[in-house]
């Protein structure tokens, strides 16, 4: 406490509130650089695994000989169920399974999104453990098409020959439950959310076979045509919806399984030419980040992630000597060590960014770059409070008795801090953290704030409902839209000569206190996003709604504050979110009407959260610091 | 014919004479799925009269003596693992009365004057349960514990059941294993040597598909209620998958079959020498004893009797058109039943008895029969907060409503809200629930015991809901692998009516277990949360008290209070030492 | 009258809220009744509606371990319709509950308490808000209405609270009694609130009368009528539950903590890891600390008991076994009341950014913990320390800013000066 007594001396010091711009500038550089040294062989490890009971590659494999004929026969038969109608595809791939004597069912779904229509049918067969008490299970998904819409030939036949050749084991300790989803994401995403029992049934059947708590599940993506095709390396998928990552344990297995024990190279991040520079590492953590960050469903598995269940999909790239048999043996093998699983996956990481096969950092490592980012904000915000607190008049002893300043400010107080009140500001306290004697008027910058973020709503139901057709134009009049808005509201402000200098402080402050809050919390759900957002937000640490030049020595800012104010605005405009994400879009190729739909579905099928942190969070931010700068054009 | 083949096992049960006598039966019948039912039943008893003398014949006397220790009236100890696949092998073996929920499973009725005196009976019959049986029983605790009102009746005639006192208890979380077949034969008065019982084999027993085993013993009494006899009935009942059991025992890897030996289905377009589709061949595999179960029988146990129908100890359940190769030296009888579904032999003495069938295509399956009930328990929602049980009991009939008991014993760290209890049928809209009978938990004291009185209507299904919470637990109350999750005992069901018409006894099916895991704090810092929270607490205390006791002066007033801080310590120090510093200088001058 | 058109307006504007939420999102009521932060194992409606469920069907609730509410919420609750199909009546009763507490504190505020009491006149007397403000406060505080909502009957002993202290500021000892009576007797703690309202009622009571009582015979009189009402409240729960086992479910399971449900607290988290040999003495030294805070507050500031009051429900806010944000909520609602000491405190930016700040990483940690997966206890545990610490920060400055208080009337001369503490 003596301490903190002596820190709230200093408080008065004038020079302290020179100090906080270059502090944030320091968080941000900081924070930045602190991100780009992680691929350095000092602040990255070698991955390891953890839970002794997986012992990876320690079983000798069998899956080969006369399953590769059988395998060749399988691939056949779903090359014949092409284009073949959903019910007769079902009801042929549920024979297969029926004849290697396992218990089958299929369940229909169907989603509504932005004026599409998604529908298919699941099939999965379970295999009861002869060691298993139906407590527990793992699941063995093969996506009918895979994440590029390519019919899954090679994977969905795995899939089926391997059931046959489990069947025969009696090892398994655990259920294994083999899933032929309908497409990608919709698929085992209703299997899944079936399974819980949290599905809405309208849309999605109920699932008829059930079998113990979800352990792990390993998703195949093997496109190979009926006559088969050589592939080079794994790409092993771990992004989950949301950002979610599975443990790390479940990855590191998969690797060490397919590099050490099958001799089969494992990349990641569609990064299929990985050499062990500096510059692959960077570019493979980023990606990673960037998939991260937009919180998509990269592949089956990412529908099982939300629900605690450890999954990945193994793809099979490029051209190569390895075979369908390899694969299986690698899946063999994988199962082999989920088999020997005693406890849910819980030794590993859970946060963590990979660079590399074989290298990671920790959460302990990287976590810092992001609440540096977020700090920075928050210091803003405080010293913009006390800023906000200083007039003209020499400030006084915070503790002092003195009676001023004279009763009529006072009274105004009252009333400012009643209204303040009304408004339900999210503590009683906020109008009375007065470390000095001026009193701050609350009312509009905290109605102004919470008005902004009620405002931000409307654009998140419009583009999470809207159909597909008028997304484009709403896309586009809404990226016109937000970026004049803030000089408009200024404008309308201004008429009523609002908000006064203390009053944009204030606003700026409390956008900026939310910000950093947000960010903060949002690290540690999904550290890519924010970090991402915590960028794109950074320069409104640094803008300043410009004073009315007060005295003939005043800044020469102040003088010529409109053009200054102009220039500044439009400058804002560019890291507009809107428009930041139409560049990225434009960056990337993508279309953008896709990219909507996708955050649609998203939001309607996966519970995708990223457009809201956008719309609640980055846009007001940007909205607050656009129209503080922006009163700087009206006198 | 199964309800002959069942009554024919049942009229083995119950031909029980007051003298002692032991008699032994194996049943043998193939269900689909190339599996196989393997039902031993091995039954002897005692006369009271000599009981109460410990004069034990066939009767073992390890058990005899504890239950006259314990005043164990009556007992039944089951031994299960994995599950029974009611939908493709249709209705269980002894109507379900022989079998217990996963791990183990254990119900008796304790002689005792008052309910304290019965549950330390009841400790002491389980704690010399567990020592004979190698099992856990000791674990079986006030926690998991219940008294059911409903759901079990004595089978044996009991002359003042007004002092008996039911008490059951389960461990889901146990692993059956050789370890408990190996006392469970020793109590077999051939002891696996002879008889049926020599094909009691651990590698192939607990290979099974679904196995348990049973231990019941029971009082029965002529009608008037004299000359009674104790009588004990071992069963142990397997599906075995024929596959995997004729598998040798020095090459148990299923290594993929050479492609010579799998038959192709040629007709597909496709078919070439190194695409082939496996061909159903839809045969009756072919198998014999000493495939299924790794050596043959070693000819007949000498102390059952040797004839009626007691001595018939091997029976095989097929399609008459199947045919059965008998393989022995000695002399063996063979008679057929219930229009020759049932072939029983009399086994030879001293000489190895085995039976073989060849692969065979048949015509005419085994008419399976439909099980009354089928049920199935989930947990729905996800995460270790709270969580939602979920059964789905169907009944198949297409005339009658099914009345049942539906027992739930949960252990007291899940919390189940009996409000949030609903019980919907899918074709009416009618309360299917009769009558509840309801004992919440109590904290590390007593598990939930939940008893319903159910009725559903014909070809209808009934889904019954309810909410629980999982409490978090002290972390020493967690066992090594807490990430695991703990086992929730199978929910027992039992039909009220129709009545079975084998056997007095009742139908019973029950669930499977489940896996509740709970919230688990980290067990590694308890040291840092002792410290941090003390730390916390030492603030407020210290900042409020440290106010409270001393008094405030100003600040330019501090000087007339001495050098306070630590910049007046150190100065204070400072000028002492420069004190110092000069006397001495002034000494050496 | 002018001001009553506006209190009327004010309560109007926050049942309106209240109701609006109630309709609006039929589902929200149940997903804030299942916050640890909000509900604990003694205040959960949930658990109060098994309780009910129990009761009506003749199984004895506290023969479980399952119901810790006190008995005589059961035939009141058991009285309206059954929430899960008509929660209307319940709604509405959790609304007036909230109303008339915010009609007691305004009462509070009316009587001015804090900055003048007999003995006692703050030189910043005039630095207050009206008590609509106050009110507003109460009413419009998000934690207000995020625990009406989830309506966990810690609800009902804030609203017995306000009451006992509305009439301990006026006076009225019978009312203050019995309204303090039933607080205890629902959540047991604030019967450590009786010394410092005992003192403010004699307060009243001697401003008012123009012959003082015997302080003596006052205080007995005070505290055989306390025992006499909650004797009587004891023994018709007796009555109506038909055994004394309701006590130890009760009062036994606040005292003895065996569920350790999580909440913001720091009891939970502190004996799931605390060794078993040592669990009962630390179970001790926890009650001896949160009750020591009573003598040595009351004594110290006796000149202003009402503020001793006040802090006094901060401190349970922080220290209780069970505590939720609804006793927080409680505190916060009050502490406007020191408008007059707020120019002396000096951290409350910290202290109220890290409110702020555990209110939003909080939740986040919880789900990371259960529902996630990926993070473990010590997340959620970590945000409960802090939360409490920015509680007990406010605690200990408004406790310095009334010493203050207390100086510059006793020492004119040092106004406006830096102080320090010997």
């Amino acid at each position: 406490m003596a301490l903190i007594s002596n820190l709230l001396a200093l408080r008065r010091d004038p020079r302290i509130l020179k100090l906080p711009p270059y502090l944030s500038a320091l968080c941000i550089i900081v924070g930045v650089v602190w991100l780009l040294v992680l691929p350095l062989n000092e602040y990255s490890r070698n991955t390891y695994i953890s839970e002794n009971a997986l012992l990876p590659g320690q079983v000798h494999t069998y899956f080969g000989g006369s399953e590769h004929n059988i395998f060749r026969a399988y691939r056949h038969e779903v090359a014949g169920l092409v284009g073949k109608p959903i019910e007769e595809r079902s009801q042929r791939l549920g024979e297969i399974f029926k004849s290697s004597n396992l218990k089958v069912a299929t369940q229909k779904y169907e989603y509504h999104a932005s004026s599409r229509n998604v529908s298919g049918q699941n099939v999965y067969a379970v295999l009861q453990g002869p060691r298993a008490d139906a407590t527990e299970a793992i699941v063995l998904i093969a996506a009918w098409t895979n994440m590029d819409g390519e019919i899954n030939h090679s994977g969905v036949a795995l899939v089926l020959t391997l059931a046959r050749y489990f069947k025969r084991w009696s090892l398994w300790s655990k259920d294994i439950i083999f899933l032929l989803a309908g497409d990608s994401t919709a698929g085992p995403q209703a299997w899944v959310d079936a399974y819980h029992d949290s599905h809405s049934p309208a849309a999605i059947d109920p699932l008829s076979i059930k079998s113990g708590a979800l352990q792990g599940a390993v998703a195949i993506d093997y496109p190979a045509g009926p006559w088969g095709h050589r592939f080079d390396k794994l790409h092993v998928v771990y992004d989950g919806v949301n950002g979610q990552l599975p443990n790390l344990d479940l990855f590191n297995t998969a690797v060490s399984i397919a590099s050490g024990q099958m001799g089969i190279g494992c990349t990641l991040q569609r990064m299929f030419q990985h050499d062990d520079s500096y510059q692959a590492r960077l570019q493979t953590m980023l990606r990673g980040m960037i998939s991260q960050g937009l919180g998509h469903a990269s592949g089956p598995h990412s529908s099982f992630i939300p629900y605690h269940v450890d999954a990945i999909t193994l793809q099979t790239v490029g051209d190569g000597w390895h075979d369908e048999m390899s694969l299986g043996r690698t899946l063999e093998s994988l199962f082999r060590s989920l088999n020997n699983l005693l406890e849910h996956f819980h030794q590993s990481f859970f946060f963590y960014l990979l660079m590399q096969a074989n290298r990671f950092v920790s959460i302990g490592t990287y976590l810092p770059s992001a609440m540096l980012l977020a700090v920075n904000f928050t210091i803003t915000a405080i010293a913009l409070w006390v800023a906000s607190g200083r007039s003209d008049v020499p400030v006084a002893n915070p503790a002092s008795t003195s009676r001023s300043p004279a009763p009529k400010s006072e009274k105004a107080a009252g009333e400012s801090e009643m209204t303040v009140l009304k408004t339900g500001s999210s503590i009683a306290l906020i109008p009375t953290i007065s470390l000095t004697i001026t009193e701050r008027h609350l009312f509009l910058p905290l109605t102004f704030i919470a008005l902004t973020h009620f405002l931000a709503l409307l654009p998140l139901y419009i583009f999470n409902n809207a159909p597909e057709s008028l997304l484009d134009i709403a896309f586009n009049t809404t990226a016109v839209l937000t970026s004049i808005l803030p000089t408009l509201a200024a404008y309308v402000l201004s008429i009523y000569h609002r908000p006064t200098q203390q009053e944009a402080t204030l606003i700026q402050c409390f956008s900026l206190l939310l910000l950093g809050m947000f960010l903060s919390a949002l690290a540690t759900l999904n550290f890519s996003l924010s970090f991402l957002i915590g960028i794109f937000a950074a320069p409104l640490t640094f803008i300043r709604h410009i004073p009315l030049p007060t005295s003939p020595t005043s800044s020469i800012l102040s003088k010529n504050r409109k053009p200054v104010s102009a220039v500044i605005s439009l400058l804002l405009v560019a890291i507009n979110p809107v428009i930041v994400i139409r560049a990225a879009t434009l960056y990337w190729g993508k279309d953008i009407v896709e990219v909507l739909v996708q955050a649609a579905e998203g939001w309607h099928i996966f519970g995708l959260w990223t457009q809201v942190v956008v719309w609640l969070v980055w846009w007001p931010a940007w909205f607050a610091g656009g129209v503080v700068v922006a009163r700087g054009m009206f006198s | 014919m199964v309800s002959f083949f069942i009554f024919l096992l049942l009229v083995a049960v119950t031909s029980a004479a007051a003298s002692s006598d032991y008699s032994e039966r194996l049943l043998l019948r193939p269900l689909p799925q190339s599996a196989l039912l393997a039902s031993f039943n091995f039954r002897s008893n005692e006369s009271s009269a000599s009981f109460e003398h410990q004069n034990f014949r066939y009767f073992p006397r390890s058990l005899g003596q504890i239950l006259q220790h314990a005043h164990t009236k009556e007992l039944h100890l089951r031994f299960s693992l994995g599950r029974w696949d009611a939908d493709s092998w249709g209705q269980r073996p002894w109507d379900g009365t022989r079998e217990g929920g996963t791990g183990v499973e254990l119900w008796a009725w304790v002689d005792a004057s008052s309910e304290e005196e019965a549950f330390s009976r009841w400790l002491t019959l389980t704690n010399a349960l567990s020592g004979l049986f190698c099992a856990s029983l000791n674990f079986i605790d006030g926690t998991k514990t219940i008294r059911p009102v409903m759901t079990f009746h004595p089978e044996g005639h009991h002359h003042n059941s007004s002092n008996l006192h039911l008490l059951h208890g389960t461990l889901p979380h146990e692993v059956v294993c050789t370890e408990n077949l190996t006392p469970f034969v020793k109590l077999l008065p051939c002891k696996g040597k002879a008889g049926i019982s020599s094909l009691l084999d651990g590698h192939k027993l607990f290979d099974a598909s679904w196995q348990t085993m049973s231990i019941d013993v029971r009082p029965i009494c002529a009608g008037d209620g004299s000359d009674c006899a104790l009588e004990i009935e071992q069963n142990v009942d397997m599906v075995l998958d024929m596959d995997r059991s004729k598998r040798p025992r020095d090459n148990p890897i299923p290594r993929p079959a050479p492609i010579e030996e799998i038959a192709c289905d040629a007709s597909k377009p496709y078919n070439a020498e190194d695409t082939c589709y496996p061909l159903d061949k839809g045969e009756e595999p072919d198998w014999s004893l000493t495939d299924v179960f790794g050596k043959p029988i070693r000819g007949a146990c000498p102390l059952t009797n040797s004839d009626g129908d007691g001595s018939e100890t091997v029976c095989i359940n097929v399609p008459p058109e199947r045919s059965v190769q008998v393989n022995t030296k000695g002399s063996y009888v063979e008679s057929k039943h219930a229009e020759d579904t049932m072939r029983c032999y009399q086994l030879p003495t001293g000489d190895d008895f085995d039976l073989m069938l060849p692969s065979q295509k048949m015509t005419t399956g085994l008419v399976r029969s439909q099980p009354p009930l089928t049920a199935a328990r989930s947990i729905n929602g996800h995460g270790q907060e709270r969580g939602s049980i979920q059964a789905v009991i169907t009944n198949p009939s297409l005339t009658e409503y099914v009345e049942f008991v539906y027992l739930e014993s949960l252990p007291w760290f899940m919390k189940p809200y009996l409000h949030t209890l609903r019980a919907r049928v899918s074709t009416s809209t009618e309360n299917p629930v009769v009558e509840t009978y309801y004992r919440p938990a109590v904290d590390r004291l007593r598990g939930t015991h939940l008893e319903l009185l159910l009725r559903i209507p014909p070809v209808s299904t009934l889904t019954l809901t309810y909410d629980f919470d999982k409490a978090i637990l002290r972390y020493t109350e967690y066992p090594p692998d807490a990430n695991r999750g703990f086992d929730v005992a199978p929910a027992v069901i039992r039909l009220v009516s129709p009545q079975s018409q084998h056997s007095s006894r009742g139908t019973y099916l029950r669930t499977t277990s489940l896996l509740l895991p709970l919230p688990t704090p980290d067990f590694s810092m308890p040291y840092n949360v002792i410290i941090l929270t003390s730390t916390v607490m030492a603030l407020a205390f210290g900042n409020v008290f440290n106010l409270l006791v001393r008094r405030l002066v100003g600040a330019d007033e501090m000087d007339a209070f001495g050098p306070r801080g630590i910049k007046g310590k150190l100065t204070g120090r400072l000028q002492r030492l420069m004190r110092a510093f000069k006397g001495k200088g002034g000494k050496a001058e | 009258m002018a001001i009553d058109q506006q209190k009327a307006l004010l309560f109007g504007a926050a049942a309106a809220v209240r109701l609006l939420l109630f309709t609006a999102f039929p589902s929200l009521p149940n997903l804030l009744t299942g916050r640890v932060e909000i509900s604990t194992p003694v205040t959960s409606f949930k658990r109060l509606q098994e309780g009910v469920f129990l009761y009506t069907h003749n199984v004895s609730p506290y023969d479980g371990g399952l119901y810790h509410q006190a008995p005589l919420l059961l035939p009141l609750f058991s009285l309206l319709p059954n929430p899960a199909y008509h929660p209307f009546a319940t709604n509405v009763l959790y609304t007036i509950v909230d109303l008339l507490g915010a009609n007691a504190l305004m009462q509070i505020a009316e009587t001015g308490q804090t900055v003048s009491s007999r003995l006692f006149t703050s030189p910043r007397k005039d630095l207050r808000w009206s008590s609509l403000a106050i009110g507003a406060s109460f009413l419009f505080n998000p934690f207000t209405i995020a625990t009406c909502i989830a309506r966990p009957t810690s609800a009902l002993t804030n609203l017995f609270v306000l009451i006992a202290m509305a009439k301990a500021s006026q006076g009225a000892s019978i009312t203050f009694i019995l309204a303090l009576s039933f607080a205890s007797y629902l959540s047991m703690h604030p019967i450590l609130l009786f010394p410092p309202l005992l003192l403010l009622c004699y307060n009243m009571r001697v401003t008012k009368a123009r012959t003082p009582p015997n302080p003596w015979a006052y205080t007995l009189s005070h505290v055989g009528g306390l025992a006499l009402a909650l004797v009587a409240l004891l023994y018709t729960s007796a009555l109506l539950t038909g055994s004394w086992e309701f006590l130890a479910a009760t009062y036994g399971v606040r005292l003895l903590l065996p569920d350790l449900t999580p909440n913001v607290g720091l009891w939970w988290y502190f004996f799931t890891e605390m060794f078993d040999s040592f669990r009962e003495f630390f179970l001790g030294v926890f009650w001896l600390h949160a009750a020591s805070y009573v003598p040595g507050l009351t004594i110290r500031l006796r000149k202003q008991p009402l503020f001793v009051a006040i802090t006094l429900t901060g401190i349970f806010a922080v220290f209780q076994p069970y505590p939720s944000i609804a006793d927080a909520t409680l505190y916060l609602s009050l502490v406007p009341l020191l408008r007059h000491l707020f120019p002396l405190m000096r951290y409350t930016f910290l202290a109220s950014s890290a409110i702020l700040y555990t209110s939003f990483l909080g939740p986040a940690f919880y789900y990371l913990w259960i529902y996630a997966g990926s993070g473990n206890a010590n997340f959620f545990y970590a945000i409960t320390l802090v939360w409490s610490l920015g509680l007990s920060i406010i605690i200990g400055d408004s406790l310095f800013a009334a010493l203050r208080d207390e100086l510059d009337v006793e020492r004119p001369e040092l106004r406006g000066k830096e102080v320090r503490r010997i």
